[in-house]
Parts: structure tokens; C-alpha cells; sequence
């Protein structure tokens, strides 16, 4: 037996959120704010070249890089949530899923940016499809990130078609132009028997192909250090340790997002204490094999202390790099999984500071895994100025690194402000089932 | 006993002390006087200046800076002196040619990186900071150059080169005595110089002893280059391709396929992978692309 009025409760609380209202046009506006002060800051460099950031010879990656495998990183997280949690047939993460899409399709179509502020001028990105080589990691690494944002789209696409026809039918205070969209972008949806088992198979086919891809990309990202001889990066389990970090990160980026739309959009009656609760396991979880890889990353040169290796790790450990080293190590891994263990921390309040710790921890965890390698090479640097030794980011650079982010949150502002955050067909789906 | 080892350490302390303190002292450099009064058949105008500054930023500028900015390398000992100073513009043309031309210690030997006009042009550059300098012109005849004739063959069993060095004056053929000949094998990263420079004995001819092992080309062709050095006829060189080395075909690193290869010759195995994604990536798009259709179309009846 349905339960219609459930039903027309559920979809009137989802379908809240889709309106303007001040504090959207407010929060957009602080966004295009800093969005424009980033890019005055791009020009800037678009002018005097990338002599205006820290990167010298020595240190040629720095900040940008390590801010593009943070947002690699952190777009691994629909794969994680949706496709090896829903495959593997927990119920719990319906409520989040679209969530954890939404970022990952975010911060996937950023990362490709981030690198080509890297680059200095743009148009050096021709470079790379007209001599580019295939034996290079940094070809398959476009490509796979490529794949990754066009499956993400298709991802957040396919289970949101049914919920778009329902923004088509019940909401009513859109411009009919809107209304327009969410019919043609609902693609004739009926809900019926055959139309239902088809976005099913769908939603599987995409569930199983996203994940080699997914592991791909960071996979990928990691080789184009991996791949290399120097310190700190030529190892063997940089492909794994890479992957379990970005979910690290991911689950952290998640968790800050639930907390916002719970309180901002109302519903706490969907991501309830529970979820926050599985979501702070899962964050524990992966945080513990991301802490099995780092105890291997590090103790084992450590142990051996080879020549340049020992430098390496002699500046991360007490050298100039220590204080960050454990700073990310600590707070930003040790203490969140102890913490995390504590009934009373798996709450949304503690578990949001946690996670902003955790979030943090993770962008600082890239810059120490590219930029000491970077001041550490094997030939002798002689005769050079200090700047050339030691990197430090300038303003303009820092404020470029700040572009990306503003516009994921962009995406992620106007994406949950245009369709339902939460799904609202499964959702419905899922009650019915628990309440025959 | 003890004594004598102790006087002993004080004495070999004091032989390395003074050994060691030898460069420190001798600063001057010894130049020949017949070198000292040597000028240039380059003369040193505007075109000269611009082409031997090309030259001084290729070669020079790397140590002694820019001429007047002192922004010499100062880390290296002996310092190399800012070129547009008081005791460069003091040195004779010739003295500064001979500099160029031998060098000592950190400063190396120009004479067979550069072409005699190439250094003399350098000099004019050089000379182009020095206030109050006025050229003295060589009153040897550049023309004269063109009249040598080096001759170079190869004797099989006593595996010797030899230089026969001659000019085509108009009362008669000339050989050129006591005339300074360095032989060269061209390598690929430069040229190999064969035993020492030589001077020619009364008839112009000089011998190198060759290397039995020097690698050719496929046929066992070496190319050499003979450089002579003559007072009145000037600096002369001549090339000339001989069967003298092993004949040796190393194929070329980038002939076969690898991994450091350009993007064309790369593996099968990286090529068959990386098509074989891409195609399935394709395919599971366009599956996609149908079932949507297909769900489209469902909406329809």
C-alpha cells in the first residue's frame, strides 16, 4: 500500500532547496567577488609569466601541482560512495550519493584548469596533443581525466533523470523556460516497468566502469611522480597510497557538505545521525589503510637511510619541512581516526570540525609529497640565489591556487540549487520498500 | 729517532705549503715577446664589435660577465677580472690574443673552440669598452692564408699521419718551416686531438702516430682536420676524409622502438594498451548514448 502523503512529504522537503532566495544570491555574489580577484591575479601572471609565483628552476612544481592531485584526489570520492558502496549493497548511502557526485564532478572539472595555470600561457596546452607522447604518463593522465569528468557527468546524470521530471511536474515557482529544461533533460520519463529496469542497468553499467577509471586517474596522477628516480617519490606503492589518500580526502569533503545541506537545507530528517555516523566509520576506515600506506612510505627509506633519501627524510622529519610533516600527519590522519573512535565525536558538529581538519591536512599532505622532493635533487645546486633553493609561494600564486576552489564551489552552489541534493525517486523508493 | 720523523713532517708541511701557494703567487702571465707585439688583420670596427660580442656571450660571459658590470663569477679562484677593466685595457692586443689563445687553469684554451677571426673579433668587442684605444693593424697580409697548401696522408704499416705543409708562392713552391700543425679526428661531440701540436721540420712535413683503435664510420672513414699556425701566412685549416679507423655501425639509439622513443616509434605493448582503452571507453559511451536513446523512446508510447 503506497503512502502518498509520505511521499508528497518527502518531495516537497527535497525539492525545497530549489529556489532563489537571498542568501543564494548573497553567497553568489561573494563568490563572483573572489572569483574575479583570482583571475586578476591569473592576468597578472598571463603578463609577466610565471616569474611572478615562487617556481624557480629548481622547484618547478610547487603549490599549482600540489593543488591539482588535492582536486584529483578529492573527485575520487563519487566512485568510492557510489559505485563500491552501492554495488556492494548498502542502503545507507542513498541520501548521499548525489552529494558525493556533485563533488566529484566538480573538482574533476576543475583539476584540468588547475594544470593549465601551471603551464604559464594557456595555449602550451596544444603542446601536449600535438608532440605529446604516449609513453609519458602526463598523455595518459589527460585522458583519463578527461573519461572521468565525461563518466561523472554521465553518473549525476542517469539516476537524476527520474528526480528531474519530478522538478518538472511538482515544483511550480520556476520560469517555464526552467520548466523546460527539466522536461527535455527528463528524456520522456514515465516511470515505467521497462523505463525503470533500464536506468537500473544503466546506473550498474556505470557503477562497474567507473571504478578502473576512477583508480586510473589517481592511479595515473601518481606515476607522473612514480615514474620518476628522484627521492621521495620513486616508490612502489604510490599508485594505492595515492588512492587511499584521496578518499581520505573525498570522505572529508563529504562530510563538510552533508553538514552544510543538513542545516542549511533542513534535512536533518534524511541525513540523520546515522548517516553522519557511517560516513565518520568510513572516514576512520580509509583513514587507517591511508595511515598503513604512510607508515610504509616513510619507514622503509627511513629504516635503509640511503644517501639522498636520507636528506629527504631528514628535512621532513626535523629538517625545515618537519613542523608541516607532522602537522598533516598528526592532525590531519593520527588524531581525526582517534578522535573518531568516540561514540560522541561521530556527531555532525565535532565530526565537521574534524573533517575541515582532515580536508586541510590533505591539501597540505600533496604540497609535502611535491615540493621537498622538488628542493632535494640529486646534482649539487650551486651558485644560485636562496629563492631558487627554497620555494615559497607568492600572493599572486596563492590567489591563482584559490581560483579553483571558488569555482567548484560554484559548481556545487548552482548544481544543489537547480536539482535535488538528496534523490528524490529512491528515497521514495527506499520508504516504500521498509514500509510494505 | 722521533726528531728526525718530526723534522721530517715540519719539511714535507712546508714543501706542500709552498707548492700549494705557487698558483697564488704567480698572477702575471708569462706571454712570449714575440707574441706580445702581435696585432689583428681584423680590423676593429662597428661590424666586427657586434659579431665578437655574439661570441663573447657564448664563450665568455658564462665567468667574466658582462664587460663593466662586475658581474663576474666571484666564486672562482683566481676571480676572473671584469674585462673592461684598467689591467685588461693595459694588456697588448697580443697579450690578450695569447691569453685567448692558451688559457690556464679555469680559463680554458680557445684556439681550437675558435676561429682565429672569431677571437680576434672577440678581442674587438672587448676592446670596445676601453676608452682612449686606438687599433694598430696588423701589416702582415691576410691574402697570404689562401696560398697554403696542406697535403695529409696516411701510411698504412707505420700507421702515421703526415702533414705536408706548403705555399704556392709566385717565385716557386715554398714549404713552410717551423710552422705550428695540430691534427684533429672530428668525433660526435667534438674533435679529438691527435697527440700533440707539432712543428713542421725544413721541409713543412710532420708525422702524428694515429690510434689503431679510433672507431669510424661504416667504411672506416675518419674525418680530419688539420689546423696550422704560421707567422706570416696566419692560421689555415683543412678537412679531409681517410680510411684510417675500425669500421664500426652502431645503429642509432632511436632506430627501434622504446620507451624513450618519439611518440611514433613507440612499443606495441603502450600503443595496443592505450588504443584498447580508449576503444573501450568509446564503446561504453556510445551504449550509453543508445540506451538513452532507447529510454527516450520508451517515454514515447
Amino acid at each position: 500500500m503506497l503512502d502518498h502523503s509520505k511521499a508528497d512529504k518527502i518531495t516537497s522537503d527535497l525539492l525545497r532547496s530549489i529556489r532563489m532566495n537571498k542568501s543564494f544570491v548573497v553567497w553568489m555574489g561573494i563568490l563572483g567577488i573572489s572569483l574575479v580577484i583570482c583571475l586578476y591575479a591569473y592576468t597578472i601572471q598571463l603578463r609577466e609569466g610565471l616569474g611572478v609565483t615562487g617556481l624557480r628552476d629548481y622547484v618547478s612544481w610547487g603549490m599549482y601541482i600540489a593543488n591539482f592531485v588535492f582536486f584529483v584526489a578529492a573527485s575520487l570520492i563519487g566512485m568510492l560512495i557510489s559505485a563500491v558502496l552501492g554495488l556492494s549493497g548498502q542502503k545507507w548511502i542513498t541520501p548521499i550519493t548525489r552529494i558525493a557526485e556533485i563533488i566529484a564532478l566538480a573538482f574533476a572539472a576543475v583539476a584540468g584548469l588547475v594544470i593549465v595555470s601551471d603551464m604559464g600561457h594557456p595555449e602550451r596546452l596544444l603542446n601536449v596533443f600535438m608532440y605529446g607522447r604516449i609513453q609519458s604518463p602526463i598523455i595518459w593522465d589527460v585522458t583519463v581525466v578527461t573519461v572521468y569528468v565525461l563518466l561523472s557527468t554521465l553518473y549525476l546524470f542517469i539516476p537524476l533523470i527520474p528526480d528531474l521530471k519530478i522538478c518538472h511536474d511538482k515544483i511550480d515557482n520556476i520560469t517555464p523556460l526552467q520548466s523546460k529544461i527539466y522536461k527535455l533533460l527528463s528524456l520522456n520519463w514515465k516511470g515505467t516497468a521497462e523505463q525503470v529496469a533500464l536506468v537500473r542497468k544503466m546506473i550498474r553499467a556505470i557503477s562497474i566502469f567507473i571504478i578502473p577509471v576512477a583508480f586510473g586517474i589517481h592511479t595515473v596522477t601518481s606515476w607522473l611522480f612514480a615514474s620518476t628516480l628522484r627521492v621521495g617519490w620513486d616508490s612502489t606503492i604510490f599508485g594505492p597510497y595515492f588512492v587511499t589518500g584521496a578518499f581520505v580526502t573525498g570522505c572529508a569533503g563529504v562530510i563538510i557538505a552533508m553538514y552544510f545541506y543538513r542545516f542549511n537545507y533542513k534535512l536533518g530528517d534524511y541525513l540523520t545521525d546515522f548517516h553522519f555516523d557511517k560516513m565518520a566509520k568510513l572516514l576512520v576506515l580509509v583513514s587507517l589503510v591511508y595511515l598503513y600506506f604512510n607508515l610504509n612510505e616513510y619507514m622503509v627509506p627511513g629504516y635503509k637511510m640511503k644517501k639522498f633519501d636520507a636528506l629527504h627524510i631528514h628535512d621532513l622529519f626535523v629538517g625545515n619541512h618537519a613542523l608541516l610533516f607532522w602537522a598533516v600527519q598528526l592532525g590531519g590522519l593520527v588524531i581525526p581516526i582517534i578522535l573518531l573512535l568516540f561514540k560522541k565525536m561521530r556527531t555532525p558538529k565535532p565530526m565537521l570540525f574534524i573533517a575541515i581538519a582532515v580536508f586541510i591536512g590533505a591539501w597540505f599532505k600533496r604540497y609535502i609529497i611535491v615540493v621537498p622532493t622538488m628542493e632535494h635533487p640529486f646534482l649539487p645546486i650551486q651558485n644560485v640565489p636562496l629563492n631558487f633553493k627554497i620555494y615559497t609561494p607568492t600572493l599572486t600564486e596563492v590567489l591563482i591556487n584559490f581560483a579553483p576552489f571558488v569555482l567548484v564551489l560554484l559548481i556545487i552552489t548552482i548544481l544543489s540549487k537547480v536539482v535535488p541534493i538528496i534523490p528524490v525517486q529512491e528515497t521514495i523508493e527506499e520508504f516504500e520498500e521498509t514500509h510494505k | 729517532m722521533l726528531r728526525r720523523k718530526f723534522n721530517l713532517k715540519i719539511s714535507i708541511s712546508f714543501l706542500l705549503i709552498t707548492v700549494l701557494s705557487i698558483p697564488a703567487f704567480a698572477q702575471g702571465w708569462d706571454v712570449p715577446e714575440a707574441q706580445k707585439s702581435k696585432n689583428s688583420n681584423v680590423v676593429f670596427d662597428a661590424g666586427a664589435t657586434k659579431e665578437g660580442e655574439s661570441v663573447f656571450t657564448k664563450n665568455c660571459v658564462s665567468c667574466h660577465g658582462n664587460p663593466g658590470k662586475g658581474n663576474f663569477m666571484k666564486t672562482l679562484t683566481p676571480p676572473p677580472p671584469d674585462l673592461a677593466g684598467d689591467k685588461t685595457h693595459n694588456l697588448t692586443d697580443g697579450e690578450l690574443f695569447y691569453i685567448l689563445n692558451t688559457g690556464r687553469g679555469v680559463m680554458p684554451s680557445f684556439k681550437n673552440i675558435l676561429s682565429e677571426t672569431d677571437r680576434w673579433k672577440a678581442i674587438a668587442f672587448i676592446r670596445s669598452f676601453h676608452k682612449g684605444y686606438v687599433q694598430v693593424v696588423s701589416k702582415t697580409d691576410p691574402e697570404k692564408s689562401k696560398l697554403v697548401k696542406i697535403n695529409v696522408s696516411f701510411d698504412e704499416k707505420s700507421n702515421k699521419v703526415t702533414v705536408d705543409v706548403k705555399a704556392n708562392e709566385k717565385t716557386g713552391v715554398v714549404a713552410l718551416k717551423e710552422t705550428e700543425v695540430s691534427l684533429f679526428a672530428k668525433r660526435r661531440f667534438g674533435n679529438l686531438q691527435i697527440e700533440k701540436s707539432g712543428r713542421t721540420d725544413a721541409n713543412g712535413v710532420i708525422s702524428f702516430n694515429f690510434p689503431k683503435e679510433l672507431p669510424g664510420d661504416k667504411e672506416g672513414n675518419v674525418e680530419l682536420i688539420v689546423k696550422i699556425s704560421n707567422e706570416a701566412y696566419g692560421e689555415v685549416e683543412s678537412q679531409s676524409k681517410m680510411k684510417l679507423g675500425i669500421p664500426t655501425d652502431v645503429p642509432s639509439l632511436t632506430k627501434e622502438r622504446s620507451m624513450f622513443n618519439v611518440m611514433k616509434k613507440a612499443p606495441w605493448w603502450i600503443l595496443i594498451t592505450y588504443f584498447s582503452g580508449i576503444s573501450i571507453v568509446i564503446g561504453f559511451f556510445i551504449y550509453m548514448l543508445l540506451n538513452l536513446k532507447k529510454l527516450f523512446d520508451l517515454g514515447k508510447k
